[in-house]
């Protein structure tokens, strides 16, 4: 043994802990106010594989789409205001398992097929025009 | 940096072991019950814990490197090459930097590993992807990773309690 190790957790452990989940706390807080702003009614889903954007629409008259990139094929599904990834040839599968997205700022990666789509919200000031 | 037979064959065995885990690992989903990408229980950290404590930071090193390289071979995904590589590099950063702090027990080195190979495995997600998206997950990510590393903290100080009784000591 170089060096022998303590086996018992302590005090210096929790600090450990503490700072790892502050860390999280603070890198959550972002997407957490985003979350909560007030929501503009119309979003749009922007789809982009290794950095460059593939398709942009309306979440509204999205419907289902299939995509392939980097070898594998995936195939997103808007319903009800959200969108999913409904089926992916991936390995992992967890673009499928991550569920729906519905709010603005939120996005699903699929990191075999290096495809990330992202809802974003309308242009400010959309809303003002009025006839 | 010079190896004696003793320490080649050691951390050849420990490369062979931390495969053979993180194969295993394959077969427990923990990405089945926590849906995040990335979560995993990172059993292969126990292996570069104790090359760490029992043969020092290159060695332990070493061992991380072949793991890494011959894991992706295997796996036959190049891609996974660059994950396994840049999470496994933080948490070796990290832990060598934890298991200089004395007092600090082999159960706060493994959180700081675990939290540091998630970080390092976003980082990469962030590379390849040229996006920032992935770091919406990291904060939920590092919560994960003070169970599992507590768990494979835990794995790690039996390893070692049994190395002594084995030793004599």
């Amino acid at each position: 043994m170089k060096s022998s190790p303590e086996l018992r957790p302590n005090r210096y452990d929790a600090l450990v802990v503490l700072v790892v989940l502050s860390l999280a706390a603070l890198l959550a807080v972002k997407p957490f106010l985003a979350a909560r702003a007030p929501q503009s009614d119309t979003l749009t889903v922007v789809v982009s594989a290794d950095g460059r954007e593939l398709d942009r629409a309306a979440l509204a008259d999205f419907g289902a789409r299939t995509y392939e990139s980097n070898g594998h094929r995936l195939t997103a599904v808007s319903a009800d205001g959200s969108l999913a990834v409904a089926e992916s040839d991936c390995p992992g599968q967890d673009c499928v398992h991550s569920g729906a997205i519905s709010r603005a700022g939120q996005s699903i990666v699929c990191l075999p097929a290096r495809i990330v789509i992202e809802l974003v919200g309308a242009a400010p000031g959309y809303d003002l025009v009025t006839g | 940096m010079k190896f004696s037979t003793k320490t080649l064959t050691t951390c050849a065995v420990l490369a062979a072991l931390a495969l053979a885990l993180s194969y295993m690992e394959s077969f427990f989903p923990l990405a089945l019950v926590i849906p995040l990408p990335g979560v995993k229980l990172g059993l292969a950290n126990i292996v570069t814990v104790y090359a760490l404590y029992a043969l020092g930071a290159p060695s332990a090193l070493a061992v991380l490197v072949v793991r890494c390289l011959l894991g992706s071979l295997f796996a036959g995904n190049a891609s996974a090459l660059i994950f396994s590589l840049l999470g496994g590099l933080c948490a070796m950063l990290a832990m060598i930097a934890l298991h200089a702090l004395p007092r600090l027990s082999v159960y706060g080195v493994s959180v700081g590993g675990a939290a540091a190979h998630n970080a390092g495995q976003v980082a990469a997600a962030m590379l390849t992807l040229g996006s920032a998206a992935p770091l919406v997950y990291l904060p939920f990510l590092l919560v994960v990773s003070v169970f599992t590393g507590a768990l494979t903290g835990f794995v790690a100080s039996l390893l070692f309690r049994a190395m002594r009784y084995a030793q004599g000591g």
